[in-house]
């Protein structure tokens, strides 16, 4: 964790403000955020709905997910406070009930990707290390993460940095075994215009919107960049070009892998794969051994997943933390530890939900639910962050012309509606495909209520922001 | 000599401002910096346990008012009082302010009572007594029977 980034400025008086994210830092950031979520795990579930054609199904995506960026680009502009989505509702509606339900609902979408997210790392583990079970590698994982949260080794901004090179570098790999199969003539390009529409999706239309409610996953993230707006220099011109610039190269790295995956792999493969990239890499296509290059690049995934794991388990606790300040769950969710300085109570709390989310969704699987835990944890994530992000453009567009004095982004208001609108109709889609989500999101929340309840019925006014008494110390 | 004074906002850091009250001499500081750190990765990038109040989604408003509570505590002592909030890896940014404001002395806080500290290493505090340029005063609690 040796790094540090304030960048000095020459004024040298009284009271000195320093900042230490530059705009390059949270491009990296919001880029690892996106990139990690999704494309390793999700591509099989993609090419499953759409046929040959699924890039189409994540440019769609990324497409809303980067106009939705722009209002949070807005919006974090104007109040660059850590508090994302709960702050902006707050100050568009100042309606508590509502501000509280987005606030949990953010939590509970954060809580579901983990979940999925370690899924997603014991898949890829499996192709390292196939005797562990797979729910003992998700929760071990989960666990590692909070106490790696908990030591504070997930502060390294050039951790960060690098584990998104190694992100980048992972997706490189498919590209060049793209490149390297079309130059030795083997790809169909006819591929790219397939859309299987044999399968429950009976029009190309409904097939593509399937594709885009399964790849939606790997677009979200970029919320989280809400975390660092407080520490961001010159917030005005760093948000908009990072933030919506990491989505616009997530996106164009997005495309390029599924056709250069769609090209290599037959579609029924990838459809069938619980590791899906790395059958591109199983191809054999580059001249190395097969062997040492699936092996690299499933330490490449489980680097990635884990990039993208680690923003969510650092942002359930300071949720949870704002939440006790503000009196709505039990004060002892802003405990912090004396030497750590870190929520501990809240990230033994998010690991156990996160933990029974894992043990849940193995036995429902394992009675013969039918389920797909990766697929039915990341769709409770995206039907939860689908509905925040509608909102949060609402909001977006409710709070023009208020706290306008100093200078912000102005995301273009056509495109905002055609964001609300992509996203409806995404969410739509979502619930209509697989209403059994609903009842997975229901009982995330229901874990909000259960905590708001306690604070009311048990807690004390004022808990969470008690005065010490500064004679004692 | 400029002396820096590191704050946490916890209550132990407080204990340790008033230490280096009790004991130095005015007359020989100049200045004391109040440095707080903000960490933009951590879940809770700065927790000020000093004052009431609610959150409101800042965090450098906590420092602020974590870094104001330990000013007070030198209200007419002597030396000129700066305030400064810095953000990144709180010994990095600690030991970076020492060397940049060439500083005589750092005062840290080491907020745990045996066990939490030994068990894990690469404490904030650990870190500035091994790489600060200059002599480090790290105020320990209290044995909790003294209490």
């Amino acid at each position: 964790m040796a790094d540090s980034a304030t960048v000095p400025r020459p004024d040298q008086d009284d009271s000195e403000l320093k900042r230490s994210i530059t705009g390059r830092l949270l491009f990296f950031y919001t880029l690892g955020d996106v990139l990690g979520s999704g494309i390793y795990v999700l591509i099989g579930l993609v090419a499953a709905a759409v046929g040959g054609a699924f890039w189409i199904a994540f440019a769609l995506g990324v497409t809303v997910a980067a106009i939705t960026g722009a209002a949070y680009a807005e919006l974090v502009t104007k109040y660059p406070q850590a508090a994302g989505a709960s702050l902006y509702v707050n100050k568009a509606f100042g309606n508590r009930p509502l501000t509280f339900l987005v606030t949990v609902s953010f939590l509970a979408a954060s809580m579901a990707a983990s979940g999925s997210l370690a899924v997603g790392f014991a898949s890829y583990f499996e192709t390292l290390w196939s005797a562990p079970p797979a729910l003992l590698v998700s929760l071990v994982f989960v666990a590692l993460l909070v106490v790696v949260n908990f030591v504070g080794i997930t502060e390294s901004v050039w951790m960060n940095m690098l584990m998104t090179f190694v992100e980048v570098a992972g997706l490189l790999i498919v590209l060049i075994i793209g490149i390297v199969h079309i130059a030795q003539g083997g790809a169909d390009f006819g591929v790219l215009t397939r859309i299987d529409t044999s399968g429950d999706y009976g029009s190309p239309a409904l097939a593509v919107l399937a594709g885009i409610a399964f790849s939606f996953f790997a677009m979200t993230g970029f919320e989280n960049t809400a975390n660092v707006a407080e520490e961001t220099i010159d917030p005005y011109k760093a948000f908009p070009r990072s933030l919506v610039g990491g989505m616009v190269v997530a996106g164009v790295v997005y495309v390029l892998v599924s056709m250069a995956a769609a090209l290599t792999v037959p579609t029924e493969t990838l459809a069938t794969s619980d590791a899906a990239l790395l059958e591109v890499v199983k191809q054999g296509i580059l001249p190395f051994s097969t062997e040492l290059m699936t092996t690299l690049f499933s330490v490449i995934a489980l680097i990635a997943i884990t990039n993208t794991t680690l923003v969510t388990v650092v942002t359930q606790p300071r949720v949870l933390y704002g939440m006790a300040r503000e009196d709505v769950v039990p004060g002892v969710f802003a405990t912090i530890h004396p030497v750590r300085r870190s929520p501990w109570v809240g990230l033994i709390f998010s690991g156990a939900v996160v933990a029974s989310l894992l043990v849940i969704g193995t036995l429902v699987t394992e009675a013969g639910g039918g389920i797909d835990l990766v697929g039915r944890l990341a769709t409770v994530t995206v039907v939860l962050l689908l509905a925040i992000y509608a909102i949060v453009i609402v909001a977006c567009l409710k709070l023009r012309g208020q706290d306008e004095d100093h200078p912000f982004f102005r995301a273009n208001t056509p495109l905002l509606f055609v964001g609300l609108l992509g996203n409806l109709a995404i969410l739509y889609f979502t619930i209509y495909d697989d209403p059994y989500s609903l009842i997975w999101c229901a009982g995330l929340l229901g874990v909000g209520l259960v905590l708001f309840l306690a604070e009311y019925f048990f807690g004390s006014r004022g808990t969470g922001a008690k005065t010490p008494d500064l004679t004692e110390v | 000599m400029h002396v820096i004074v590191a704050t946490d906002g916890s209550r132990q850091s407080l204990a340790a401002a008033r230490q280096l009250k009790a004991f130095a001499d005015p007359a020989k500081i100049t200045d004391v910096s109040v440095v707080a750190v903000v960490r933009p990765l951590a879940s809770v990038a700065f927790a000020d346990d000093l004052a009431e109040g609610k959150l409101d989604g800042s965090f450098r408003d906590a420092a602020r008012s974590a870094v104001d509570t330990i000013a007070a505590v030198y209200d007419g002592w002597g030396p000129k009082v700066h305030k400064r909030i810095r953000s990144g890896s709180a010994a990095n940014e600690i030991i970076k302010a020492a060397k940049q404001y060439d500083a005589g002395l750092v005062v840290v806080a080491a907020g745990g009572r045996g066990l939490s500290d030994s068990v894990l290493v690469g404490s904030t505090a650990q870190r500035v007594q091994h790489y600060a340029p200059c002599p480090v005063l790290v105020v320990r609690p209290a044995p909790r029977s003294k209490k």
